[in-house]
């Protein structure tokens, strides 16, 4: 599984299949941190000193999400109704997760989330957070999953997250893989 | 089936059959959405005062000059396609290669088209050749293609 952090995404061209048009770029990212759920993005015009667009891009409307281009099958996928997609909304009110402590179901103390990790590719959502531990020193990463508690200070990690956390991004797209199809995990 | 280039047919002479008259020269194309076939060759001036040659009116592609059907008269630029063309907003040449998965994968430096129907048969980038069939569109951000594992080499 390709991996990538949210913030990697922000400034990358929005590109049209259908036409080979760059139609915005990606201003925002934005995600429901109780809902552990990528929402969608928010967008600017291309070229320098270009202002917000309206339209933003549901994550639903995406069609992938490489390291150069996030890539949408035709200029409809962007939502310039001025009807925004439910949740596109204003998330202020919503529950930060950046900054959130992370501890584990036993009580120690895994780091401070500082990233939101993104699956690529045709339907790209929100698979893990990346911690730094309390010195700096150390980083991991750790799988979302629905049972994840947050309370807006602390997620706690569910106990059988734990063999899927990794101290590289790579590592952790194979281990968010086996952790999502719990079968493949017995045969590797 | 004959082939050429469109770097080997930069600057050949357009000449009409019945005149003998120079049209112009070639250069550059005028290449359908999905830049799979060649709609128009761009033959003369610039901007707004570009002329351009409908394939369908060319008789022979020849290896000294392009000849072009009795009474072929080349026609001003009427829409924003064939504006973006001839302008070099969306060329083939240069452009860069983005896969439908959001990579890309190189610059095209030519292209390889079939002298009788105007078909692109190759596109040549700098990271090795693209089939046609993968082509999924051209425009002035990027020639989009579609990603497979089944590669050609370099």
């Amino acid at each position: 599984m390709n991996l990538v952090r949210a913030r990697d995404v922000m400034g990358l061209p929005v590109v049209s299949i259908s036409s080979g048009e760059d139609v915005a770029e990606v201003r925002d990212v934005v995600y429901d941190g109780e809902a552990h759920r990528l929402v969608g993005f928010t967008l600017n015009k291309r070229g320098m000193f270009a202002g917000r667009l309206k339209a933003v891009l549901a994550a639903e409307s995406v069609a992938a999400i490489g390291p150069d281009a996030v890539m949408i099958d035709a200029e409809w996928a962007i939502d310039d109704s001025g009807d925004r997609a439910a949740g596109l909304d204003d998330l202020g009110a919503a529950r930060p997760v950046i900054g959130n402590r992370v501890l584990s179901a036993d009580g120690s103390d895994l780091g401070e989330v500082v990233a939101v990790i993104l699956s690529t590719g045709d339907e790209p959502c929100a698979v893990g957070y990346e911690l730094q531990s309390g010195d700096r020193s150390d980083t991991s990463f750790v799988p979302i999953s629905a049972q994840m508690a947050l309370s807006g200070e602390n997620l706690v990690l569910p106990a059988e997250a734990t063999a899927f956390v990794r101290n590289d991004l790579a590592g952790f797209g194979a281990a968010i893989a086996s952790y999502r199809s719990p079968g493949l995990e017995k045969n590797q | 089936m004959t082939t050429d280039t469109f770097a080997r047919v930069q600057g050949r002479g357009v000449v009409a059959t019945d005149s003998a008259e120079s049209v112009g020269s070639v250069k550059g194309f005028v290449l359908d959405a999905r830049g799979r076939k060649i709609e128009a060759i761009h033959v003369d001036g610039h901007g707004k005062k570009a002329t351009i040659l409908a394939w369908s009116a060319v008789k022979a592609f020849g290896a000294d000059a392009v000849m072009a059907t009795t009474g072929a008269d080349p026609s001003t630029i009427d829409n924003d396609h064939q504006k973006a063309a001839v302008k070099g907003v969306v060329t083939m040449l240069g452009t860069r290669v983005l896969t439908v998965d959001g990579r890309e994968v190189g610059t095209v430096t030519d292209v390889e088209f079939d002298t009788d129907s105007g078909v692109v048969v190759r596109v040549v980038t700098d990271q090795g050749p693209i089939e046609p069939d993968r082509l999924r569109s051209l425009g002035s951000f990027a020639l989009v293609v579609d990603d497979t594992s089944a590669t050609t080499g370099p």
